[in-house]
């Protein structure tokens, strides 16, 4: 055979295809100067903004359980009122004509808890605990605690006659020689006592918070007890823990300095790997599908509908197909015919091989092998030999 | 640009040696870090420019499958400087183009030669995707990359593993000539010479009034008709896509269509070709005597199965609408698929068969025969009886087919190179063409 003609070599000469660094800022640009645009806009947005503090009596806090309402109608009324969140800056804001309001006593140490013992004048607990309890009001002792929200006031004290029913039900203290008020099972819920200086020990929260002060006579009992004088309030907030060297101070130095260089060095093995040795090559792939795949394909629907009947006529023309030739019968040739032909040649009960070779239709009666699987089976295999014998 | 293996390594010794002296202090590290960018930055800054470079390519443009072609490509350097560097030739994955990366150093003013051997996996057109130099600096840590368009296609044509019954088929053929004792006639068949009668020849081929005339016996020889037209038609629709084995349809008719075309050529009749699915994929015509082979498997190359199915009335008119209207061969590789051939070719069969010898030819599935052979179990029971009922089908079709006149030859893979030419030298032998 000759050489096939090749066909004509491309004459095109080489040009370089890779874009410029110029072509790569141009074509950059825009989405650069995009994401400038929202970064600048976000970083303006964001300007002023702070997340509000959350938490229990919080006193910035818009949330149920703080008290945010509370301070601003305090200051609505002419009260100053700071937010302290240590117990140093409590007591430097803390003079004798204002009120300090104690929250989350259990985070403050017992050596605050005396000094501040000592340099408040006025001051309101709510919920102490019990070391805050001993050191600020001593002689008050907790009894225990009531299910009752709502109490009457049923004493003396101005302030709780004033406000009336108030939701202050919670923990009960006995005070042996001072004023009590909301008498509960076990002792009272307001107590109040007067000495050196002036504690008021409240066992609910409710009274302060935003959810319920506009309920009873909540506000008035909180405003009567607090909106007097100028107000402070305290709400430690966590205390840090000391004495603890974390593992990241326990580096030595030089370790600890050279997770830069190794941070850049994986960057420059991402660099020098990720870049590729020019663009990827694409490629139109064939179809890649098997001839015999309809043929499974109905196989497998035949096993998954379980249609013996459709399988046998199958088995059966593709077996009368391949004898008819031997049997000197075209392919019009009658049933009976057929089945007499076979059983001349091989000696069989025509009565059996009726029912073998064209099932229902030939005996009448109905097909002995599409009961079940087994006689598919069976069938396929008796076809087999049926067709052996007549080679 | 790029960063090379050097750099990544240069950034760990910065980092061990931060390691070893950050006691010193943190000014360590940045000045360590400043020092490495500086670096990287300088040697990019130095590297010769790899867009400067001019390229040239050369060598194969073809390639049997299976063989393997080598294009070289001549990198020139028109700049002073020596370049060094990495270059990557790239191809389609199924070029199988080896090696696919290599170092170079091209010298300033100088050129350099690399050659790429490409082994394709796949028949068809493969072009070059791309040349791409990374044009390391002085010191090896940093590079510059260029990528350039240089262009170049192999075509890869059809194996022809049918090639190999070529001498045998050539051998029957010249059994059908003159110069054989065993002579054959047909109605079709020319008269070639008158020669002396030897023992042995047929006595119906005395001429007796040419016997008259001399003292000896003489005998006419005839020879097998000549300077017949034969369509091979190349179905590429979807049917042709189906693998027997690990190959496509249309591969396996390519082959047996290059042999007949081979044997054709040679016993001197003419051979076309046309490969057609919606619309004609590609047409040779033969005008005049020669070889044909050449450009019918330049044809065949890029030929691929389109997943469209057939149009029949559209092939019946080109065929028709051809420019002989001489009658002619037409040879139809396709498969016989029920469902296509009842729908589309039947009915528009005797406007064919009327003017043309119409000779149908497909591949079978070995895989269907072995389906059809299997028992045991159920499932291969449901397998049999699909495959009796494909079988089925085709034997169906081709009785069907073979009531219009039509030819028909069906066999294995393996098997329809050399039974398509038997059916050719067989009706070469009837002069039936």
């Amino acid at each position: 055979m000759s050489a096939p003609l090749a066909p004509a070599p491309p004459t095109a000469p080489s040009s370089p295809s890779s874009p410029r660094v110029g072509d790569l800022w141009r074509r950059a640009r825009g989405p650069v100067a995009f994401i400038a645009v929202l970064f600048v806009l976000a970083l303006l947005l964001s300007l002023g903004a702070r997340d509000p503090r959350e938490g229990r009596l919080e006193p910035e806090g818009p949330n149920p359980e703080g008290s945010r309402a509370l301070v601003q109608i305090l200051q609505d009324r002419g009260n100053d009122v700071t937010v302290a969140r240590t117990a140093a800056a409590a007591l430097e804001a803390a003079g004798p004509d204002t009120v300090t309001v104690l929250v989350g006593t259990h985070r403050l140490p017992r050596d605050q808890l005396d000094s501040l013992a000592e340099g408040l004048d006025h001051r309101i607990l709510v919920q102490p605990t019990t070391p805050a309890l001993k050191a600020l009001a001593p002689g008050v002792e907790m009894t225990g605690r009531t299910g009752e929200q709502s109490l009457e006031p049923r004493c003396g004290l101005d302030a709780a006659s004033a406000a009336g029913t108030a939701e202050s039900g919670g923990e009960v203290y006995t005070a042996p020689q001072s004023a009590g008020c909301y008498p509960a099972e076990g002792g009272r819920a307001l107590v109040h006592v007067i000495g050196e200086s002036t504690t008021t020990v409240l066992g609910s929260a409710a009274p302060l918070t935003n959810d319920r002060l506009d309920d009873d006579g909540n506000a008035a009992l909180a405003l009567s007890l607090i909106g007097e004088r100028d107000v402070v309030w305290l709400r430690p907030d966590p205390v840090p823990e000391e004495g603890r060297s974390d593992l990241w101070e326990l580096v030595p130095q030089s370790l600890r300095l050279s997770l830069v260089p190794l941070v850049a060095t994986l960057l420059l093995l991402a660099l020098w790997q990720g870049r590729r040795l020019g663009p990827l090559v694409a490629e139109r792939l064939p179809v890649v599908v098997r001839a015999s795949e309809t043929t499974e394909g109905r196989a497998g629907l035949y096993a998954a509908r379980r249609s013996r009947d459709r399988a046998a006529a199958a088995l059966r023309s593709g077996t009368l197909r391949r004898i008819r030739p031997g049997l000197g019968l075209g392919p019009d040739a009658a049933p009976d015919s057929v089945v007499d032909a076979v059983a001349a040649r091989t000696g069989e009960d025509p009565g059996r091989l009726g029912p073998l070779l064209y099932g229902a239709a030939q005996s009448g009666a109905a097909d002995p092998y599409t009961a079940d699987d087994r006689g598919l089976v069976r069938l396929a295999d008796e076809l087999d030999r049926m067709e052996g014998h007549l080679r | 640009m790029a960063i090379t293996g050097r750099a990544v390594l240069a950034a760990f010794g910065a980092t061990l040696v931060v390691l070893v002296a950050g006691a010193l202090g943190t000014w360590l590290v940045a000045a360590v870090l400043v020092l490495l960018a500086a670096a990287i930055l300088a040697d990019v800054v130095l590297a010769p420019s790899p867009r400067r470079l001019r390229f040239e390519r050369s060598g194969d443009t073809s390639v049997r499958l299976g063989e393997t072609a080598e294009v070289a490509l001549v990198v020139a350097n028109p700049a002073r400087r020596a370049l060094r560097g990495v270059i990557r030739d790239a191809w389609a994955p199924s070029a199988g183009a080896e090696p696919q990366r290599r170092r170079v150093r091209v010298p300033g003013g100088g050129r350099v030669r690399v050659a790429t051997a490409l082994t394709p996996t796949r028949r068809g057109d493969r072009s070059a995707a791309g040349v791409t130099v990374r044009s390391l600096g002085p010191l090896g840590l940093g590079a510059r990359q260029c990528t350039h368009t240089v262009p170049w296609a192999v075509r890869t044509l059809p194996p022809f593993h049918s090639r190999r019954h070529l001498p045998g088929k050539l051998s029957r053929l010249r059994e059908l000539d003159g110069q054989h004792t065993a002579l054959v006639r047909g109605q079709g068949s020319e008269f070639d010479s008158l020669r002396e009668y030897v023992p042995g020849d047929d006595v119906r081929s005395i001429d007796w009034r040419a016997t008259a005339r001399r003292d000896s016996v003489v005998v006419r020889t005839w020879r097998p008709e000549r300077d017949r037209r034969i369509l091979i038609v190349l179905d590429t629709s979807r049917t042709s896509a189906g693998r027997v084995g690990d190959v496509p349809r249309l591969d396996h008719a390519m082959d047996a269509a290059l042999l007949l075309a081979a044997l054709a050529g040679r016993a001197g009749d003419r051979v076309d070709l046309l490969a057609f699915d919606r619309r004609v994929r590609a047409q040779v015509r033969s005008h005049g005597r020669g070889s044909r082979i050449p450009q019918i498997v330049q044809a065949m190359a890029p030929l691929e199965p389109e997943l469209v199915e057939s149009d029949p009335a559209g092939l019946v008119s080109t065929i028709l609408g051809g420019h002989s209207r001489t009658r002619q061969l037409v040879v139809l590789l396709t498969d016989l698929n029920a469902a296509a051939l009842e729908e589309g070719l039947l009915p528009r069969l005797p406007a064919l068969t009327s003017r043309h010898l119409l000779m149908v030819a497909a591949v079978g599935d070995p895989r269907v025969a072995e389906m059809a052979a299997e028992r045991g179990s159920t499932r291969s029971v449901y397998e049999a009886a699909a495959a009796e009922r494909t079988l089925g089908d085709r034997s169906r079709i081709t009785a069907e087919l073979r009531r219009h006149g039509v030819e028909v030859v069906d066999a294995e893979p393996d098997h329809i190179a050399p039974a398509l030419a038997d059916a050719y030298i067989g009706l070469k032998a009837q002069g039936r063409l």
